[in-house]
C-alpha cells in the first residue's frame, strides 16, 4: 500500500467506522465492546484488499463484509443463548414497567440474525429494498418479505407485552 | 408513529452513544500484520515498531463527546490528545532511522524504533501519516529495513502483489514433522500451508504453517519454528527477556515454557500481540508455536489450552 492509500483508509474510518460499529451492534445484538473486536476483524478483510476496492465503493464492500460477521457471530450466539437463558418462545419480555424501546430492542434481538439484519438495515441504515438485497445476496422479494415479517412477529409479541399494540 | 419508525428511533437511541475507537486503524494494522507469516527474524528483515501514542487525523474530525468504546490501548493516547496541543507530522520515510528520529524530535514528537537495524536502517513505513494533526508529545511508529536487503515477500500486500512463499524443504506430505520434530497434535482442520523456510530465523532454523483451507497465501493460523544448532541460544535469550519483562515460565511436560502476546518485534511483549509458545525441547532443540490472533479469537479463553497442547505433542524424531 501507498503512503496515500493508508492515508485514504484513514479517512474512510473517520468517516464510516462509527456507523458500521452501529450497524454491527444493531445486527448481531452484541456489546459495543465485542462488536468493536468484530468490526476490527471485518475492516482488517477491507484493509488487505484497500489497494483495489479503495476507487470502487468501499463503503458498500465494508458494510456487507460486517453485516454478513455481525450475522455469523449472531447465528453463534444464539445457539450459545438458547442453551443458557431458554424460555418459551411465546413468552415476551417480562416486567411490565420495561421501557417500550428496550422491549422492541429486546424483540429485535429475538428474531433470527438475517431477518434482523434486514429490518436494521432497512430502518436504521435507510436502504432502499434494492440496496439491502444486493448487500445481504438475495432477492429484493425476500428483503420485502423478510421485512414484513420481521415487522409482524416484533407487533405480535409487543402486542403481548402491552396488550394493545398491534 | 408507525411500527417502522418507532424500530428506527429505538435503534438510534441504542447507538447514539457510540463511537468507534480513535485508535480502530492502529488495531485494525497490528491485527492485519499479526496474521501475516513471519519469513524471517526480526533484524534479518522487517522490523515493525511498537506503536505508542499513534493518534490518527480523524480523532479531530469525530464529532462529540470522545470515542466511549475505546480499547485498553487507546486510553493513555486519548487521554494525552485532550490536553496537548497538535503538531502536524512531517515525512519520515526513506530517511535513517537516526534521521527520521531527529526531524520528528524536532517537531516534538516521540520516535518509538526498538530492533535490530540500528540507527542506519531506512525507514519505509510511518504512522500516523505525513501532515496528520496529533498532540505534541505522540509518538510515531517507524518501520524500519535493513537497507542491505530486500524486504521480504511477507510484507507484499494484495492480491496484486502476489507472494511466493519459500519451499526449503520441499514436500513436506501432511506438514506436521520437520526440522528433526514431529508435531503430533494440531487443532482440527487445520492442513498444511504448503510452505516451509529454512535459516530465516537462525542458523538453523525451520518453520512451516498450518491454516484451514482458503486462508490466502501468506497468511497462517497457527506457525511453528524449529530452532537447533546455534539457533537454540537466540530463542533462549529472547525467553530470558520474556521473563524480564514480567512473563511467567510455565511447565510443559517437565519443560521449562513461556507463553506469552509478542508484538511485532517478537522479543517484546505486547498484550495486543501474537499468542506465542516457546521451550526448549532439549539442550539441542527449541520449539516456537505461533497462533494468529484472528485464529486465537476463534478459541476465545481456550486459546492457550491449545497451544499447550499443541506443545505437549511435540516429539522428536531424530
Amino acid at each position: 500500500m501507498t503512503e496515500e492509500d493508508e492515508a485514504a483508509f484513514d479517512e474512510f474510518l473517520a468517516a464510516r467506522s462509527t456507523a458500521l460499529l452501529r450497524t454491527a451492534i444493531l445486527v448481531c445484538g452484541a456489546s459495543p465492546h465485542d462488536a468493536e473486536d468484530l468490526v476490527q476483524n471485518a475492516l482488517e478483510k477491507v484493509y488487505r484488499h484497500w489497494g483495489r476496492i479503495r476507487h470502487d465503493n468501499p463503503e458498500s464492500y465494508a458494510r456487507r463484509v460486517v453485516v454478513n460477521a455481525a450475522i455469523n457471530v449472531s447465528r453463534r450466539r444464539r445457539v450459545i443463548q438458547e442453551i443458557t437463558f431458554a424460555r418459551p418462545p411465546e413468552t415476551a419480555v417480562d416486567a411490565p414497567d420495561v421501557d417500550l424501546r428496550d422491549a422492541l430492542l429486546a424483540e429485535l434481538r429475538r428474531l433470527p440474525a438475517r431477518m434482523r439484519a434486514v429490518l436494521v438495515l432497512r430502518y436504521w441504515e435507510d436502504l432502499s429494498e434494492n440496496e439491502t438485497a444486493t448487500l445481504m445476496g438475495c432477492s429484493a422479494g425476500t428483503v420485502k418479505s423478510q421485512a414484513a415479517r420481521g415487522l409482524a412477529r416484533i407487533r405480535e409479541r409487543m402486542g403481548t407485552l402491552e396488550g394493545v399494540r398491534g | 408513529m408507525t411500527l417502522e419508525q418507532e424500530l428506527s428511533e429505538a435503534m438510534g437511541e441504542h447507538v447514539a452513544d457510540v463511537r468507534a475507537s480513535s485508535l480502530m486503524g492502529t488495531k485494525i494494522r497490528r491485527r492485519h500484520r499479526g496474521r501475516r507469516v513471519r519469513v524471517r527474524t526480526a533484524g534479518a528483515a522487517l522490523v515493525t515498531v511498537a506503536v505508542a501514542g499513534a493518534v490518527p487525523s480523524y480523532l479531530a474530525l469525530t464529532e462529540g463527546p470522545r470515542a466511549t468504546v475505546a480499547g485498553p490501548a487507546g486510553t493513555d493516547s486519548e487521554a494525552r490528545a485532550g490536553i496537548a496541543p497538535p503538531v502536524e507530522v512531517p515525512r519520515a520515510i526513506k530517511m535513517t532511522v537516526a534521521e527520521a528520529r531527529a526531524v520528528l524530535e524536532a517537531a516534538g514528537l516521540t520516535a518509538s524504533v526498538e530492533g535490530e537495524t540500528g540507527e542506519a536502517g531506512l525507514v519505509v513505513e510511518q504512522t500516523p501519516h505525513i501532515g496528520e494533526s496529533v498532540p505534541r508529545g505522540s509518538t510515531v511508529r517507524l518501520v524500519a529495513i535493513d537497507p542491505a536487503r530486500p524486504a521480504p515477500s511477507s510484507t507484499t500486500d494484495g492480491p496484486e502483489e502476489r507472494m511466493t512463499m519459500p519451499q526449503d524443504l520441499g514436500d513436506l506430505g501432511d506438514g506436521r514433522a520437520f526440522g528433526g520434530v514431529r508435531f503430533g497434535y494440531l487443532p482440527d482442520g487445520l492442513e498444511w500451508g504448503k510452505w516451509s523456510g529454512k535459516n530465516g530465523f537462525g542458523t538453523t532454523s525451520y518453520t512451516t504453517t498450518w491454516q484451514r483451507p482458503g486462508l490466502p497465501e501468506g497468511e497462517y493460523d497457527v506457525q511453528a519454528v524449529v530452532y537447533r544448532d546455534g539457533a537454540v541460544a537466540q530463542l533462549k535469550k529472547r525467553m530470558k527477556g520474556y521473563e524480564r519483562q514480567g512473563a511467567e515460565p510455565i511447565t510443559i511436560d517437565g519443560r521449562t515454557a513461556y507463553l506469552v502476546r509478542a508484538g511485532e518485534a517478537a522479543s517484546q511483549l505486547d498484550e495486543n500481540g501474537t499468542l506465542t509458545l516457546v521451550w526448549t525441547e532439549n539442550r539441542d532443540v527449541a520449539v516456537e508455536v505461533m497462533m494468529s490472533p484472528g485464529y486465537a479469537g476463534e478459541f476465545g479463553d481456550r486459546a492457550g489450552t491449545e497451544m499447550r497442547k499443541i506443545a505437549e505433542g511435540v516429539e522428536p524424531t531424530r
